[in-house]
């Protein structure tokens, strides 16, 4: 259902605000989404004045500096700090990106920074995507081959490979189905750009020999068909990949195919 | 725990870009114009009751109100003509770099108010 305001207990509050204690004359306002799970408190936004004299380029830069500098309670999630393994992905300056990969002088005034949208929060920058992993496992993301010997390997032409470029660089970050408002209000039934890039890298593999069930899967109102080419996920995504083309890609063959 | 848990910020935060905007703007429209066709409609069958409902028709139009609700819902049929055949063409599968996105959602943002305008000429016999 769409519900454009929050419920009650997930309006934000004014929060503490860090003044600067390094005397720098470069600095900057970064406002910082906090919820502490050990308190009955609603969720607040903290300032920090960060010297960016002595920061690196990147979003995630910054928030390691608050981390060891400023604030240790500030909790969330990095791993490789390189675009490759999407622990990192959040919401910067309005639109969800890599925190890794996302340079802070691509931000204008202050810098905003909440967790993905529309997400249940576990801690601060933390949100809760186990909705997204099993709607993942749902459209069952392995290849089905009904090849009697496993010794053997399964040839794809060069042409039928270049058909995965585009969906098998996807690292599941989330920035996208999380941008999505069609997925905000029917998470819980469509099945997002996320996982619908997925289904369609195994709908085109040419090794995968279930390509019929699998269309047969997602065809379905709510799971496939909500989307509305509002392009936030093609907008958003870190790794440069289109799941809405993908998505079109999906409907234009369920409207030529015969199952 | 589980349901102590707050949503994090959506609609409230995100950014709008050009493609979520004439896309939203696309449902919004599209609800306007099933609204108005039955008002008009409603307009046409009145006729048949007589002289008295033609003038009161006609002295609404004429009204500045009138006019406000004509050009607006000239601006909301060219919208969703122009936003409709962008969709028909995604339909397709083209036009989904952003890029290209871009350039057809302003297309169909500054395409519409120049027909609603060249639409309001044609009407004064101005054009």
């Amino acid at each position: 259902m769409v519900q454009i305001s929050l419920p009650q207990n997930s309006e934000v509050k004014k929060g503490r605000y860090f003044k600067d204690k390094t005397g720098s004359k470069n600095l900057r306002k970064v406002n910082i989404y906090r919820w502490d799970p050990s308190t009955g408190d609603n969720p607040r936004i903290d300032t920090y004045e960060v010297d960016m004299d002595n920061c690196p380029s990147k979003v995630l830069d910054i928030l390691n500096k608050i981390k060891n500098e400023i604030d240790p309670t500030l909790a969330y999630r990095r791993s490789c700090a390189h675009g490759v393994c999407g622990s990192c992905a959040m919401n910067m300056g309005g639109k969800n990106g890599l925190a890794c990969t996302k340079p802070h002088s691509e931000i204008d005034g202050d810098i905003d920074i909440y967790p993905l949208p529309h997400l249940k929060v576990k801690k601060d920058l933390i949100g809760d995507l186990d909705g997204l992993y099993k709607q993942y496992k749902s459209i069952e993301p392995w290849l089905k081959t009904n090849a009697k010997s496993e010794k053997s390997e399964i040839i794809q032409s060069k042409e039928d490979r270049e058909k995965l470029d585009g969906a098998y660089e996807c690292i599941m970050c989330a920035c996208c189905s999380t941008s999505c408002p069609s997925y905000w209000w029917n998470g819980d039934k469509y099945l997002g750009p996320a996982v619908l890039l997925q289904a369609y890298r195994w709908i085109i593999d040419s090794r995968d020999e279930e390509r019929q069930a699998r269309l047969k899967k997602v065809a379905d109102e709510l799971k496939l068909y909500r989307c509305h080419t509002i392009l936030n996920c093609t907008s958003a995504c870190p790794k440069g990949l289109n799941p809405a083309k993908a998505i079109a890609e999906i409907k234009k063959m369920l409207a030529t195919a015969n199952i | 725990m589980e349901n102590k848990s707050p949503l994090s910020p959506h609609i409230q935060i995100y950014r709008w870009h050009i493609s979520s905007l004439v896309s939203i703007s696309h449902r919004i429209t599209g609800i306007i114009n099933i609204i108005v066709i039955t008002f008009i409609c409603l307009v046409i069958s009145s006729l048949v009751l007589g002289e008295g409902f033609f003038e009161l028709v006609n002295l609404f139009f004429k009204s500045f109100l009138g006019k406000f609700f004509i050009i607006g819902i000239t601006w909301s049929f060219t919208f969703q003509v122009l936003s409709e055949i962008r969709h028909l063409i995604m339909d397709l599968g083209y036009g989904f770099e952003i890029k290209t996105t871009n350039i057809t959602g302003l297309i169909v943002i500054i395409g519409s108010l120049v027909l609603t305008v060249v639409f309001y000429l044609i009407g004064k016999n101005i054009l």
